[in-house]
């Protein structure tokens, strides 16, 4: 069931570097966040006490609690971070800054396309690889997480706009996100928090740096920001 | 006595909130530092003197990171100090000051949070803080080139940090049953992890951390950062956060040598060493700022301390007395550089000249700073420097001894080149009076700092206290 989420999160990074409207890069971090809920509920669909029972059991649900509060983290963290706030803050940023479209990357989107594709596949080749170094490692998580992760990277270098490498970044993170659920081992939750928490103000404090340069620069080509050099360096 | 350091920020950030008064940033800053030299004080004694109020599990004083802070405590209360003078002349809004303050408080949390952490992933958190928590502050002149800086800072720490992190997962796959990161647990289960899984790990980690370090291929960030944060910031970011991304790598490669993956970690972190000290030698020479001249030294002293751990042996101590040095002196080498931006309001090196005639104080401090640097004795950087060579040729790698010596004079010869020009030339300013009138106004907390960590950076090159020692050999055990 999961692996028709994970290759549809795959997919929407193909989208995503064959499109050059930002909204639309918006919505799909919208859908990735609903994509990776979907991934963790089905692995917690697995465990033998998830069933709607816990909820009305007293008891059982006080047996359970360290699992329900991880259900709830992960509510919280894909559901309402990745899929509410931080599409609405870049949403609003998008207004504010009148940055629609990300037309001129260096690549032109038909062949952002072959190549994210062909990341893709290679992502799912890994995935089928059977080294014994893949025992305790679900390989579809681990192929396709490694394929985001690649694609993200590769879409920052490539893309003209401040804000399509903000995207490219929170991309890159949610892959990371796949990669975590690819062993079945629970980081501590004072972890998970921190590093959500980091992501969430690392967001914010891009955003705020993008109105800052749209301030500055009245446009937010990445080309403005390559003033600071070693050499002919004017103070 | 760990809560008290890591709780007193947000009840001072609270305060200043509360009573906006504008002497209270100073104060509070001042305040904080204090405090930090008596914990690490004691750290140091290893006494507690709060043992009621325990600190959970994911902080710890021990002997790996006791050093690191005693190190910060003393750099950060040189910083407090000079700082204190440095924001008097600074025309800024009280609130814009305020923000200064808040951030540079939370800065020095979220660096003490990453050295004083147990567990690998609390660790990252921090590292990643410190990113977050310093964006504003080298932003803080909100010039053109500050928002450049910031958001090449930003950006690229976070992704290092974030692939980092991929390497914090891949080693959560090389653990096996273990469910831990605890380092403790890492060390003592080190050795049934799977090899495969631990190496690809310690790549991402390395490369990941070594972003935050300053280490070539992946410094960019950091000449930019340097050059553009207020010098008592800089200071900061050279002295204690370059420190800090160390202790981590220093940590995970403690987790390579338990499981006997060290030869391979070795290698890479020797290659991106000697890049560092390549990258630098070829920049310097040529470099048009002074900011950014010791933004390149920094990246140097960063290759020397990862050449040190990588060689293992007598060199690992020597990089830890290479990082005591380092931060000393890079410390009082940016406060000073703070002045000379004081009095010229320039950054560039061909636009400052004669500056004993201007101010002597500030040029000495200037000259000191530059023999303590390029490892002239008695500086205490000679004796680690020295140490490191013996050590390359001890394992017979004549060729990497002859490339390190070289490498070093190069930049010697770049760092000399432009501080003598900027010191003894004669000036040419037609401003020359008002030059010295502004000097005058720089008071003495300019320059105090930096004249008692240059003395200690000197006085330790002569004569190393048996207590030091000890802490410098407890430090590296292991290695």
């Amino acid at each position: 069931m999961e692996n028709i989420f994970i290759i549809l999160l795959g997919l929407s990074m193909i989208y995503i570097s064959s499109t050059s409207r930002l909204s639309a890069h918006v919505n799909m971090l919208v859908a990735q966040g609903w994509l990776l809920f979907w991934i963790c509920l089905a692995g917690f669909a697995k465990e033998p006490w998830f069933n709607f029972a816990i909820f009305a059991n007293k008891e059982a649900f006080i047996l359970n609690s360290t699992h329900v509060l991880g259900l709830l983290f992960v509510i919280f963290e894909t559901l309402v971070i990745k899929a509410y706030i931080i599409p609405w803050f870049l949403k609003k940023v998008i207004k504010k800054t009148h940055a629609h479209r990300d037309t001129d990357a260096n690549i032109p989107h038909f062949y952002c396309l072959v190549i994210s594709s062909f990341i893709l596949f290679a992502g799912f080749l890994v995935a089928n690889i059977a080294i014994p170094e893949f025992k305790n490692i679900n390989p579809m998580y681990f192929g396709t997480s490694l394929a985001i992760i690649i694609i993200s990277l590769w879409l920052i270098t490539i893309k003209h706009k401040v804000l399509s490498n903000v995207i490219g970044f929170i991309t890159m993170e949610n892959g990371i996100f796949l990669l975590s659920l690819a062993v079945a081992k629970e980081m501590p939750v004072i972890v998970n928090l921190g590093v959500l928490l980091d992501l969430f103000i690392a967001v914010f404090i891009l955003g705020m740096l993008i109105r800052e340069i749209d301030h500055e620069f009245h446009d937010l080509e990445v080309s403005h920001l390559s003033d600071l050099k070693d050499y002919e360096y004017n103070d | 006595m760990i809560n008290l350091v890591l709780l007193f920020p947000l009840v001072a950030c609270l305060i200043i909130y509360i009573f906006k008064k504008d002497f209270l940033n100073t104060c509070m800053l001042n305040l904080y530092a204090i405090l930090h030299l008596i914990v690490s004080i004691f750290a140091i004694l290893g006494k507690d003197f709060l043992p009621a109020w325990q600190s959970c599990s994911f902080f710890a004083i021990n002997q790996r990171n006791v050093l690191f802070l005693a190190i910060m405590s003393v750099v950060f209360l040189a910083v407090a100090i000079y700082n204190s003078g440095y924001l008097k002349g600074e025309s800024e809004t009280s609130q814009k000051l305020r923000h200064y303050t808040y951030m540079s408080l939370f800065f020095v949390l979220s660096m003490t949070g990453a050295i004083l952490s147990t567990n690998l992933g609390v660790s990252w958190v921090f590292i990643e803080g410190t990113t977050l928590a310093s964006a504003y502050l080298i932003y803080f002149h909100k010039t053109k080139h500050s928002i450049e800086a910031a958001w090449k800072y930003v950006f690229i720490c976070s992704i290092g940090i974030a692939l980092a992190f991929v390497g914090i997962i891949l080693l959560t796959f090389a653990t096996g049953s273990l469910n831990s990161l605890y380092f403790e647990d890492l060390y003592s289960n080190a050795k049934l992890f799977d090899p495969f899984w631990l190496k690809l790990s310690f790549v991402f980690i390395l490369f990941g951390i070594g972003t935050k370090m300053g280490l070539a291929p992946v410094h960019f960030w950091l000449p930019d950062a340097h050059a553009e944060a207020p010098s008592p910031i800089s200071a900061l970011l050279s002295a204690t956060l370059l420190n800090s991304a160390f202790l981590m790598i220093l940590n995970v490669f403690g987790i390579m040598i338990n499981a006997n993956c060290d030869t391979y970690a070795r290698i890479m972190m020797l290659a991106m060493g000697f890049l560092s000290l390549f990258i630098t030698a070829v920049f310097v020479y040529h470099i048009n700022n002074y900011k950014r001249m010791l933004a390149y030294s920094s990246i140097e002293n960063m290759g020397i301390l990862i050449i040190g751990l990588a060689l293992g042996g007598v060199a690992t101590i020597a990089s830890i007395i290479h990082l005591i040095g380092h931060s000393l002196i890079k410390a009082s080498f940016f406060l000073t550089s703070g002045n000379i931006l004081k009095i010229y309001s320039t950054r560039k090196i061909k636009s400052v000249s004669g500056l004993l005639c201007i101010d002597n104080k500030t040029a000495w401090l200037w000259i000191a700073s530059l023999i303590g640097i390029v490892a002239l004795p008695p500086s205490i950087l000679f004796i680690s420097e020295f140490m490191i060579i013996k050590e390359i040729i001890i394992q017979n790698k004549l060729i990497l001894a002859i490339l390190f010596f070289f490498l070093l004079t190069i930049v010697l010869y770049g760092l000399a080149k432009a501080i003598i020009r900027m010191s003894f030339s004669t000036s040419l300013d037609i401003k020359e009076s008002e030059l010295r009138e502004v000097a005058k106004k720089i008071e003495w907390p300019m320059f105090m700092p930096q004249i008692v960590m240059l003395l200690f950076a000197f006085i330790l090159g002569v004569y190393m206290p048996e207590w030091l020692t000890i802490l410098i050999k407890n430090t590296v055990l292991g290695f």
